[in-house]
């Protein structure tokens, strides 16, 4: 069975991977990651995130050398390496990460807008008109998503300068004295940075959709990298704004961080912000829902359309239950987790595999 | 067929939440709080609420309530108010002066609990009870306004150290420093001024810090000071200076502190005959001694206290790797000071 390749009107510039790839990375997790890293490694933990930042560049390395080597996306990658059958089992289980992930994004985030502006708010209502929108979205084919992740960036971006407010209440000697915690703490905060980085692992599911793949490669390194300079310089900020024990008390950081923004026709900018947020959360979704219907596709031969459908169906029927936020917290854990696992133990080793599956196949040609 | 249920979408979903109309509920924007007389319940608060009239003018409208909690005191008030209550506007929160020695954590706790409440909330504490200051009728843009504005200007371009909820949080929870919140007093019915600091020690009040000190406090907690202050010269000739500008360098090592005050100023007033160049000098000579005594007398105060407004312990921490907290608190008491002035006068008014 060859696969057919992708036809060009579908495709997309190499250079719209940058905005796949931010968009997908900035979502809930920079709300409050700040708290979470400084756990681990107090206010030197902005060095775990530029080594972090690091790491993934290998990632997405191995990602393009992958998807190179078996000439399409993962589902590819698996047939090439362990045959038809497993392949697809293999590939089935990303489904259900990717389910989960856009079940994490969107709970997170009503949460974020249960406690900050409306506590009535009701959850399934909500998800069920936000899912609609992904659904109308993700009708609209893969170019359409890629769309709505460029906006979902380029609109809000303006928030960042929002946080310039908060420079003008910051002690930046909260910093020092700088490498004040042992290698091992500021390792475990880059492997609390899981859930705010991961997302940049689409690469391997959209592949085929880029023209010109090779092309786009330096621009999936200049978005980690740009997400990463973003991360470390809203982490310092937000360490020489917050004494270390107020820190660990804020949730949601960043936003408490919106309080100090005095405007004067808006008495409290959270509300503008969270509700900007909606923009950045909505490529969150739908690129995961895309991806997950597309597996779906590639793995059971069913059309995308009705994936789409089974993938909604499955993010409503589970939301509801996901009530307090020991949950909701216990998911987010969870998904980074397994975002930690998929990108940085199965990746590489996925990599090994195909390196010697490329090594095997040609020693069989010869 | 899609646009359609995006639209009945549209018009479904937009009666998801509670609506709060302005004109329709009541905006807090200000409180008191005082220990309540009857042991049984802790706080006794007293909203402030400002109604608008269509005349442009405000009625100050206050309510009072006694609970356990902040959240018991908005259920009592809301029983005598007419329209719901909402806490989002909140500017300015007083203590009087049982409570603040009794401990505000609670209620700090509280304020940054509720996402409603922003960090910009002036806190104060009072001279006598805030509920009787919050009953006051002063100025014409309401009582809320008039006594953020009093502290606001007062941060800007005179003697109070920059502060709001989130300064007060932050030195709260900050190891090696404490919490300072100005300190305000109703003079008459119409009429209300600041009386001083009060100094804390976690969220206990343990001292007062007079006016005249207020000055030098300054000098030594913020960065930057505008303030104005008399100096005193040779057969009674006064000279007003004011401060346009001021720094402070601290450098700390094993047991001593010195402590480096900038100020560059102007002469606003003389009682003099003449400004020569001398006088000025003199008065540079005389600020400089007055300063740095007087802030020497501070150091030692806060010393004794076992209080420190300034932040040595966090600076010191800021130069050393595995700072101990514990360590620090004996190594305070022994702490030795010297502070150094220097003034610089730059201008001396239109007149010579």
């Amino acid at each position: 069975m060859k696969e057919q390749p992708i036809p060009e009107r579908l495709q997309i510039s190499p250079f719209l991977v940058f905005y796949m790839v931010m968009s997908i990375q900035i979502g809930i997790g920079v709300l409050g990651y700040q708290r979470i890293i400084a756990m681990d490694a107090g206010y030197d933990a902005w060095i775990s995130i530029l080594f972090a930042g690091g790491c993934i560049h290998v990632i997405i390395w191995m990602i393009y050398k992958i998807c190179d080597t078996a000439g399409g996306d993962i589902v590819t990658a698996h047939k090439y390496v362990a045959g038809n059958f497993i392949g697809k089992a293999l590939s089935a289980i990303f489904i259900g990460y990717f389910i989960l992930f856009s079940l994490t994004v969107i709970r997170t985030f009503i949460e974020v807008i249960q406690v900050w502006m409306f506590p009535e708010l009701s959850t399934f209502w909500f998800s069920f008109g936000f899912t609609i929108l992904c659904v109308y979205i993700i009708f609209g084919g893969f170019r359409t998503v890629v769309g709505t992740a460029f906006f979902g960036l380029v609109l809000p971006a303006y928030l960042l300068l929002t946080f310039g407010w908060a420079i003008k209440f910051s002690n930046f000697y909260n910093l020092l004295p700088i490498w004040d915690h042992s290698i091992k703490e500021l390792l475990t905060a880059s492997y609390h940075m899981s859930l705010t980085f991961i997302g940049f692992e689409i690469i391997i599911f959209f592949y085929p959709f880029i023209k010109e793949p090779k092309k786009s490669q330096k621009w999936a390194h200049l978005a980690v990298l740009t997400t990463t300079l973003i991360y470390t310089i809203l982490a310092i900020i937000t360490f020489a704004y917050f004494s270390e024990d107020q820190l660990s008390r804020q949730i949601w950081a960043s936003l408490t961080m919106w309080k100090i923004v005095e405007m004067p026709f808006v008495e409290r900018f959270e509300y503008i912000g969270i509700a900007n947020w909606n923009l950045v959360i909505l490529p969150n979704v739908c690129i995961s829902i895309w991806i997950a219907s597309r597996l779906i596709k590639r793995v059971f031969n069913i059309r995308q359309k009705v994936g789409v459908f089974f993938v909604v169906a499955a993010v409503l029927s589970v939301i509801s239950f996901l009530d307090t936020r020991i949950k909701i917290n216990t998911l987010n854990n969870y998904v980074g987790k397994m975002g930690f696992a998929f990108t940085f133990i199965y990746i590489p080793l996925l990599f090994a595999a195909v390196m010697i599956a490329k090594k095997l196949k040609k020693g069989k040609k010869k | 067929m899609k646009k359609l249920i995006l639209l009945c979408l549209v018009l479904l979903l937009s009666g998801c939440v509670e609506k709060e109309i302005i004109d329709d509920i009541n905006i807090e924007v200000g409180v008191g709080y005082d220990l309540a007389e009857d042991p049984k319940d802790r706080y006794r608060g007293t909203v402030l609420f400002q109604e608008f009239q269509p005349d442009k003018s405000v009625i100050n409208r206050t309510f009072s309530g006694s609970g356990k909690l902040r959240q018991d005191l908005l259920l009592e008030v809301t029983k005598q108010s007419s329209e719901p209550v909402v806490t989002g506007g909140l500017k300015v929160a007083v203590f009087g002066p049982e409570i603040s020695r009794a401990g505000i954590y609670d209620l700090i706790d509280s304020f940054q609990r509720d996402a409603s409440i922003g960090a910009r909330v002036f806190v104060a504490t009072s001279e006598g009870n805030a509920e009787d200051l919050m009953k006051g009728e002063y100025g014409t843009r309401g009582n809320s306004t008039y006594i953020y504005n009093l502290i606001h200007h007062n941060i800007e371009h005179r003697d109070i150290p920059k502060t709001n909820l989130h300064i007060l949080a932050n030195d709260y929870y900050q190891k090696g420093k404490d919490p300072s919140l100005p300190r305000i007093k109703k003079v008459s019915n119409n009429e209300v001024e600041i009386v001083g600091i009060s100094l804390f020690k976690d969220d206990k009040e343990v001292d007062i810090l007079p006016v005249k000190d207020m000055f030098f406090f300054k000098l030594l907690v913020d960065k930057y000071s505008e303030g104005n202050f008399d100096v005193e010269l040779k057969k009674g000739k006064i000279a007003a200076v004011k401060s346009i500008s001021s720094r402070h360098d601290i450098k700390i090592s094993d047991n001593h502190a010195s402590i480096n005050i900038k100020i560059e100023g102007i002469i606003r007033e003389y009682t003099g005959d003449e400004l020569a160049s001398e006088v000025v000098g003199a008065v540079q000579k005389n600020l400089e001694k007055k300063i740095e005594k007087e802030c020497l007398r501070l150091l030692k105060q806060f010393q004794e206290l076992g209080i420190d407004p300034i932040g040595l312990g966090q600076m010191k921490k800021s130069m050393q790797r595995d700072f101990d907290y514990k360590k620090w608190e004996d190594e305070y008491k022994r702490l030795g000071f010297d502070v150094k002035c220097n003034v610089k006068i730059e201008e001396t008014g239109v007149i010579e």
